[in-house]
């Protein structure tokens, strides 16, 4: 019997890097060639190819991937029908959702959804603008754009959906953004049939465990920190309470060894207060997975 | 205008500009810098970043028009300015030279020492520095500012120049000899003396320098785990640095200890051969980042 595989969909282009790096942090080596998309993975489990996430929901959709990387917005607009795993909670490094926004030139007539009405909008992602309008009653046409699409108001369109993370390029190309059309966020995918193959599902949800542990992982720290005897209940009382902290009293001396996990983003707030609070010795240390 | 709740804080624009970002980016902030825009993006409402030279901006905390910011010792002694130094950054990151202001001259120059500059002319970015050095040590010589490039500039329109060198790979790829090192300079988080009597500037000021420190003492320092039996304990404890108190747990039935410390990388690699020698087991090095002592 030939071995089992889970054929897994890796989205190229801006999801890719830090798709790779969860995957590392998951315990996932993925070898990227220089010109290829045959994608070398250290699991015999597993094989990996890389695509468009716009293209991966379809392929999971059909079977012909078992598993997937891919975006809400993907999902919504390829209107593919997938089971949904896990939410991977990011989108890039640093930004957990990406943002589709509505955008016209600065100067346009169009203030609001309503005088969208008998316009063009341009945009990479038909489906979900048309949801859109429909959503707000409003009739307007909608054209598919390649790319580049901030260049295209006013000579090519009046209006256009696009995604966004500052809106540095948006304000470049002279355009306003009037609302927010969709919230995507990055979902591990399957199928019916992979989820009933009882192998398949075990393999997935194994999966989905560690990614979601590397992805919480990247969010929470440990810090380790001396405390005076006489002090460690005061600020005890102030540290927060994701996990219950390891407590140790350093051997013949009135001092106490305290280590606990935190949210990353907490830290700076939390090493100059504890600092102040007469903590010596205080370590912060990378987490790579947290599985509760 | 300076709001109530808001740092104004001066972000060095040129050598030190990336190393600083990073900086910042492993004390816990989002900050990234907006080519298009030439602007710094901080993920903190509180701290508005302001890209200015290093010198120019010693000039601007010492005058209250920003409230602190990240500069070198060489531009608060070029600028002559009265500032606070909040705390020293060395030089960023571990680097194996520190950024020096060198006096430098071609090759095959007759100048051999300092005495050989009198009535010359050197090219510098750091006029007043120069100025003072040379009057120090009694050299007459015509002193020109230039603040872009100067390496090409000696033996061409002047004798010497007086400039910084971190990795002397300027200086080689022009030809050039030092004759003097003048100044070992550090990047320094620096604050306006009015500003820290402000309880709020001071408290935001004083965290930026423990998160910033502690970032760039986490390049450095590296955690350290090991086991060790009761009669390995004293000296597994001599050997340890004292740098932070190790913290020892008894391992649970056994005749046996868990030590966790941190140390400087670079011992590091000494300790753990003696450790393993001494018999103890178990060594694991983890990765740090921050570290505030």
């Amino acid at each position: 019997m030939e071995s089992q595989k889970i054929k897994l969909g890796i989205p190229k282009g801006s999801l890719q890097e830090y798709t790779l790096k969860v995957f590392k942090s998951a315990g996932f080596d993925i070898d990227v060639p220089e010109r290829g998309y045959f994608l070398k993975i250290d699991d015999p489990e597993i094989e990996c190819f890389l695509l468009r996430p716009q293209e991966i929901p379809k392929y999971v959709e059909k079977g012909k991937l078992d598993l997937g990387i891919s975006g809400d917005d993907w999902i919504f607009e390829s209107k593919a029908k997938v089971i949904e795993v896990c939410d991977l909670k990011y989108a890039k490094q640093k930004i957990k959702e990406v943002r589709w926004v509505l955008a016209v030139p600065q100067d346009s007539k169009i203030k609001s959804i309503k005088n969208l009405k008998g316009k063009i909008i341009s945009t990479e992602a038909i489906n979900l603008v048309k949801d859109y309008l429909k959503k707000n009653k409003v009739k307007a046409r909608v054209e598919f754009s390649w790319g580049t699409t901030e260049v295209k108001p006013p000579r090519f369109a009046d209006a256009i959906v696009d995604v966004t993370e500052t809106g540095a390029s948006l304000r470049a190309h002279n355009l306003k953004i009037l609302d927010t059309v969709f919230l995507s966020s990055t979902k591990l995918i399957t199928n019916k049939a992979a989820w009933q193959d009882e192998w398949k599902r075990e393999k997935i949800k194994d999966i989905s465990l560690l990614l979601q542990g590397a992805v919480r992982g990247e969010e929470v720290v440990n810090l380790m920190m001396h405390i005076p005897g006489e002090k460690l209940n005061k600020i005890l009382k102030i540290l927060p309470k994701l996990k219950v902290p390891t407590i140790r009293k350093l051997a013949s001396e009135n001092w106490y060894d305290v280590t606990i996990g935190c949210e990353a983003k907490s830290v700076r707030e939390l090493i100059p207060k504890l600092k102040r609070m007469g903590c010596q010795g205080i370590v912060e240390f990378p987490v790579s997975k947290i599985v509760s | 205008m300076s709001k109530e709740n808001e740092l104004k804080f001066g972000f060095p624009i040129g050598a030190w500009q990336k190393d600083s970002l990073e900086l910042f980016g492993a004390a816990g902030y989002d900050i990234n810098f907006d080519e298009n825009f030439q602007k710094i993006e901080i993920d903190d409402p509180e701290i508005e970043c302001i890209l200015i030279r290093p010198v120019a901006m010693v000039s601007f905390i010492e005058k209250g028009f920003l409230d602190a910011g990240i500069s070198t010792e060489a531009s608060v002694l070029e600028a002559q300015a009265k500032i606070v130094q909040i705390c020293n950054l060395e030089f960023l990151k571990p680097v194996p030279s520190k950024t020096k202001i060198v006096i430098a001259v071609p090759k095959d120059s007759a100048i051999k020492s300092i005495k050989d500059l009198d009535g010359k002319k050197i090219v510098t970015r750091v006029p007043n520095i120069a100025r003072r050095f040379l009057e120090k040590n009694m050299v007459p010589a015509e002193i020109i500012y230039s603040d872009a490039l100067n390496e090409p500039l000696a033996g061409v329109v002047a004798d010497a120049i007086i400039e910084f060198s971190r990795t002397g790979n300027y200086l080689k790829a022009y030809n050039l000899r030092i004759i003097e090192t003048i100044f070992e300079s550090s990047v320094i988080l620096i604050a306006n003396e009015k500003v820290l009597k402000n309880k709020w500037k001071k408290e935001k000021i004083e965290s930026l320098g423990y998160l910033l420190k502690g970032a760039r003492l986490a390049q450095e320092y590296a955690g350290l785990m090991l086991h060790a039996s009761n009669e390995m304990m004293e000296v597994v404890l001599k050997v340890l640095p004292s740098l932070k108190k190790p913290t020892v747990t008894h391992l649970r039935g056994e005749n046996w200890f868990d030590v966790l410390t941190v140390a400087d990388k670079k011992e590091i690699r000494n300790i753990i051969p003696k450790l393993k020698k001494i018999g103890c087991t178990d060594i694991v090095e983890f990765p740090l980042n921050k570290v505030v002592l």
